[in-house]
């Protein structure tokens, strides 16, 4: 039953345009991934494909270990030089190339001076060419010491007096020295998962919405259900399939978009904390690469079940596939209109809903906390047990609605 | 095996489709005659468990079937008027797929679906696609799905509409072959489709099962005999305000009329034997089926 269910799905030419649709989208953003990966020769150049990512990644080896504070000093001195150099301060744009192309490899830790030096919410990027090297002791303090300002200042009223001081004891315990390798393979994962599994998640709506709305539109009902299994193990077989069908695609696809992007650009830096890097630096998530990769992979599948299993409860319900496949549209552009509001109530409403799961890479840079049980928890971990208790919900509904069908 | 419907009614937003109907089947074939929108397909849908009667109950063999559930419907062959099915798929997929939710193991299936693909001719397009097939093709792939199972009950509605004579008559012996041993329903508005193979006829108007009986018995429930006789073509109408007519058949100098009367209509009217089709008039005050059948 299950068999047929999954080749009623896919011997539609819709849905093998779909799929063809998604590995064009994997192109594209493999595309976007090579371009930005460029190295700038010593000439001011820019080149671009395999030989240039593995001239940055040659380049950034060269920086790895602990950030230490001589590290740091080094860093700093180093940066300082280059940016005082005749072509640093040149006004032709090319001359100002071959400059960077001299900081290259230790740029990703510029870029943490960056806000390590700067206020928690300001950012400027020239900031690290005017620092003194005996501020190198000063790197990881001021992480903790911005946030405490910030929370006294500006976002005074967004917490509560518990989840402020939270939020400085998830940053103390951060372990420092933090350790740094060449990681452009797993920010590039994550830069664009969150686009990828909108997009897969949207794609497979188009191939479950009409599991169940099928046999309506179709008008196959009469002889579904007249059959034996036809209130039972037949709507089990619907769900399963269904289940299979996503759970292959999204697997398919992510295992390829990760097998591609670190295939091109490399794994290293997987054992790295997330704060190595600048994108992360102010993160509560104390984990490393591969623990956010995991989040976001679980994260995205757990999401796209949850959408999904929802498309195919109103597929059900209303025996439709259009109705059903508005569902995820819904849930993942909606949220988006209401966002950046300021207000801390909408946000952490916001910070629950099932697109969140969509970007886990996004959650770890948040602060939303919620107070349960008088503990305070990060979102991440909230987001995955809810969703998981009513993706488990959904399936004996969708069970109970479709058996119940009657067929006019 | 015995189906029993006792007061079953069904009503739509206050409307009855199916009307405090009582009827007890056994094995044999039975014809459900009935003008469109007489509730045959409502009456078909709650045998086949598809719908709920508003009140009365449906037993087989004493017990409900909505309780017997799927113990039921493994009793079950069911074709509905309305035939979906799935466009993709090859007949061969979608038989085995039918097996399938039916409860039909693999192997067993594989066998069935190629004995039955010979009974109803198809083994040529096994692998075309449904959307591929003919009318009379989809047709016959329905009836096979039905039969899978190897039904103790057989439910065909409308199972001919929309078939040209010749598939129609192929039709109806491959269902008179395939009705021994076994309850067959079989629902039509055309009376040639059931002249032949039913055992017994129900004839069904306004949700209410009106008449029942064998073929003499309903021949000779109607106190009206069948006359025909020549007339010109500009009497007709005044022909049709005074009598049921149940053919008109053209001639180059005139027409002949037949008519249902109990006296003779006209002096050089000539009785004929009342027909099925004749009881349908009588009955239902139309006639029956697609022009073809009857002129």
């Amino acid at each position: 039953m299950t068999y047929y269910e999954i080749k009623k799905v896919f011997v539609r030419r819709g849905s093998k345009t779909a799929l063809l649709m998604m590995l064009a989208v994997i192109a594209a953003v493999l595309y976007f991934v090579i371009s930005e990966n460029g190295y700038v020769n010593e000439n001011g150049e820019e080149e671009k494909g395999a030989a240039a990512i593995a001239k940055v990644r040659e380049l950034k080896k060269e920086w790895a270990g602990d950030l230490t504070e001589e590290k740091i000093r080094r860093v700093i001195e180093e940066n300082v030089r280059i940016s005082h150099t005749p072509e640093a301060l040149s006004e032709d744009f090319d001359q100002n190339d071959i400059a960077y192309s001299k900081k290259q490899g230790f740029m990703d830790i510029r870029n943490l001076l960056v806000y390590s030096y700067g206020s928690f919410n300001d950012y400027d990027y020239y900031l690290p060419d005017s620092l003194s090297p005996d501020a190198a002791g000063d790197f990881y303090s001021n992480r903790l010491k911005n946030l405490k300002e910030w929370l006294d200042t500006d976002a005074e009223d967004q917490f509560s007096e518990e989840e402020k001081e939270y939020l400085i004891q998830t940053y103390e315990a951060l372990e420092t020295p933090l350790y740094y390798d060449y990681q452009a393979g797993w920010k590039s994962l994550f830069r664009y998962a969150p686009s990828i599994l909108m997009i897969v998640t949207l794609l497979l709506s188009f191939l479950c919405a009409g599991i169940f709305s099928g046999e309506f539109q179709q008008r196959s009902g009469a002889v579904f259900y007249s059959s034996r299994y036809g209130r039972g193990k037949a709507v089990a077989a619907k769900i399963k399939a269904g289940l299979i069908i996503i759970t292959m695609v999204y697997w398919g696809v992510i295992l390829l978009y990760t097998g591609l992007v670190l295939g091109i650009l490399g794994a290293d830096g997987a054992n790295c904390l997330i704060q190595s890097d600048a994108a992360g630096w102010k993160s509560i998530y104390n984990i490393t690469n591969w623990q956010e990769y995991l989040l976001v992979v679980l994260g995205g599948y757990l999401g796209c079940v949850f959408m999904l299993l929802l498309t195919m409860w109103v597929s059900a319900k209303t025996n439709s596939a259009v109705t059903a496949v508005i569902v995820p549209f819904v849930l993942i552009f909606l949220p988006s209109f209401l966002s950046g509001t300021g207000i801390p109530f909408l946000n952490k409403i916001l910070g629950l809903l099932p697109d969140q799961l969509l970007q886990m890479n996004q959650v770890v840079k948040y602060f939303n906390l919620y107070g349960i049980g008088g503990r305070m928890v990060k979102a991440a971990p909230v987001l995955l047990i809810a969703y998981a208790g009513f993706s488990l919900l959904l399936i004996p509904l969708i069970y109970r609605t479709y058996r119940k069908k009657e067929v006019y | 095996m015995e189906i029993e419907m006792k007061n079953v009614t069904r009503e739509f937003q206050g409307i009855r489709a199916v009307d405090r109907v009582n009827l007890v089947m056994t094995n044999g074939v039975y014809g459900l005659l009935g003008v469109n929108g007489a509730g045959k397909t409502t009456l078909m849908r709650m045998l086949c468990t598809l719908i709920r009667p508003s009140s009365g109950t449906i037993t087989c063999s004493g017990r409900d079937i909505f309780e017997m559930d799927g113990a039921y419907r493994k009793l079950l062959g069911y074709l509905p008027q309305d035939f979906g099915f799935y466009p993709d798929f090859t007949v061969q997929d979608y038989l085995m797929y039918i097996a399938s939710i039916k409860g039909i193991r693999p192997a067993v299936a594989k066998k069935r679906v190629s004995e039955l693909l010979r009974r109803v001719g198809l083994t040529q397009a096994k692998n075309k696609k449904m959307k591929k097939l003919s009318g009379g093709m989809k047709r016959r792939a329905g009836i096979a799905q039905a039969m899978l199972n190897d039904p103790k009950i057989l439910i065909l509605d409308e199972p001919t509409a929309g078939l040209d004579p010749n598939e129609r008559i192929r039709f109806r012996n491959l269902i008179s072959e395939l009705s021994s041993e076994r309850l067959v329903l079989l629902s039509t508005h055309i009376v040639a489709d059931i002249e032949y193979i039913a055992n017994e006829v129900l004839l069904m108007k306004d949700g209410q099962i009106v008449r029942r009986g064998t073929q003499e018995q309903l021949l000779s429930s109607v106190p009206v005999r069948a006359w025909s006789f020549a007339a010109g073509r500009d009497e007709i109408a005044g022909w049709q305000k005074r009598y049921p007519v149940s053919n008109i058949k053209t001639f180059p100098n005139g027409v002949k009329i037949r008519v249902l009367s109990e006296q003779a209509p006209h002096p050089d009217a000539i009785e004929e034997a009342v027909t099925l089709e004749d009881v349908f008039l009588y009955w239902f005050g139309e006639k029956a089926g697609e022009h073809y059948d009857v002129l």
